[in-house]
């Protein structure tokens, strides 16, 4: 990944190339996700839109305000580990790990919501595909925040230098991912009628 | 040569220029689908904008802006597909 001032001319991606493979398969299966629920909305386009006024734009605002700005902090944290800056790495982790916390409480808030008025995977279709889709993607809002921890927590024990930082990038691309799912998945799911 | 070092010192790195469109856009979409905007035409509008910012996402924060090879395309190629049958299907839809 390059830093915030330059780009970096090379052959192959940041970060480790397996994680690239998994990043691979992750998103062809979001993909697919993707394109079957449009396809499925094509044929009940009213059953759709009805459903999608009962969820809270405002809370999926929070959420995609909170993953960008993860991702921002990811950023910052390669470019710090770049220029040797350990101790300003590891804080910028933490600042993404604390923004996916708030990522997973308010999706938190939203989940209980919708069960508190009856709402649930077998009201209807869309339902159905609004909790799939979600709740796979707070998953893996789940698993890069763990990344993203153990990320820190080897940076503190000094594994990480300006001439050894894929371990960095790894776990920083993975988060990437998992934002781009979401910046997807906020308009198909809560504003596309 | 300090007023020079200044203006450096308080410049935006390219990444916050990017996280400031990409709140921006972010914004933009909340407030169509906060104004009740319908119809297919604000629909691929929304998409649009965030096929954008997954694109920015890729090219900028994951770095694939810098790699000569097949890589730098996995994103962009990810976005167009989905991006495709999902147009496919709400213009199907009317």
């Amino acid at each position: 990944m390059p830093s915030s001032y330059t780009i970096e001319r090379r052959d192959y991606p940041p970060g480790d190339l397996a994680i690239w493979i998994f990043i691979l398969a992750e998103l062809l299966v979001f993909a697919i996700f993707f394109a079957t629920y449009a396809f499925t909305r094509s044929n009940h386009v009213a059953l759709f839109n009805h459903s999608q006024l009962s969820l809270n734009t405002n809370l999926a605002l929070i959420n995609t305000l909170a993953l960008i700005t993860s991702s921002y902090f990811v950023v910052r944290a390669v470019a710090a580990i770049r220029e040797d800056k350990t101790r300003l790495c590891i804080r910028w982790l933490i600042a993404a790990v604390m923004m996916g916390f708030i990522f997973l409480v308010v999706k938190i808030i939203e989940y209980h919501h919708h069960y508190h008025n009856g709402i649930n995977l077998r009201t209807n279709l869309f339902f159905m595909f609004y909790f799939s889709l979600t709740f796979f993607h707070f998953m893996h809002v789940i698993l890069g925040m763990v990344i993203l921890s153990a990320v820190a927590i080897k940076a503190r024990q000094g594994h990480y230098s300006s001439t050894d930082f894929t371990g960095v990038e790894t776990g920083a691309c993975y988060w990437h991912m998992v934002d781009i799912v979401w910046l997807i998945l906020f308009p198909l799911i809560y504003i596309m009628k | 040569m300090q007023k020079t070092h200044n203006r450096n010192r308080y410049a935006l790195r390219p990444c916050t220029v990017i996280y400031i469109i990409l709140v921006s856009f972010t914004f933009i979409t909340w407030l169509i689908g906060k104004s009740s905007l319908t119809g297919l035409g604000f629909s691929l509008a929304v998409l649009g904008i965030a096929l954008i910012k997954g694109f920015m996402i890729g090219d900028y924060y994951m770095g694939l802006r810098g790699i000569n090879s097949i890589w730098r395309w996995v994103i962009i190629l990810w976005l167009f597909i989905p991006g495709c049958l999902i147009t496919w299907a709400f213009v199907s839809a009317g």
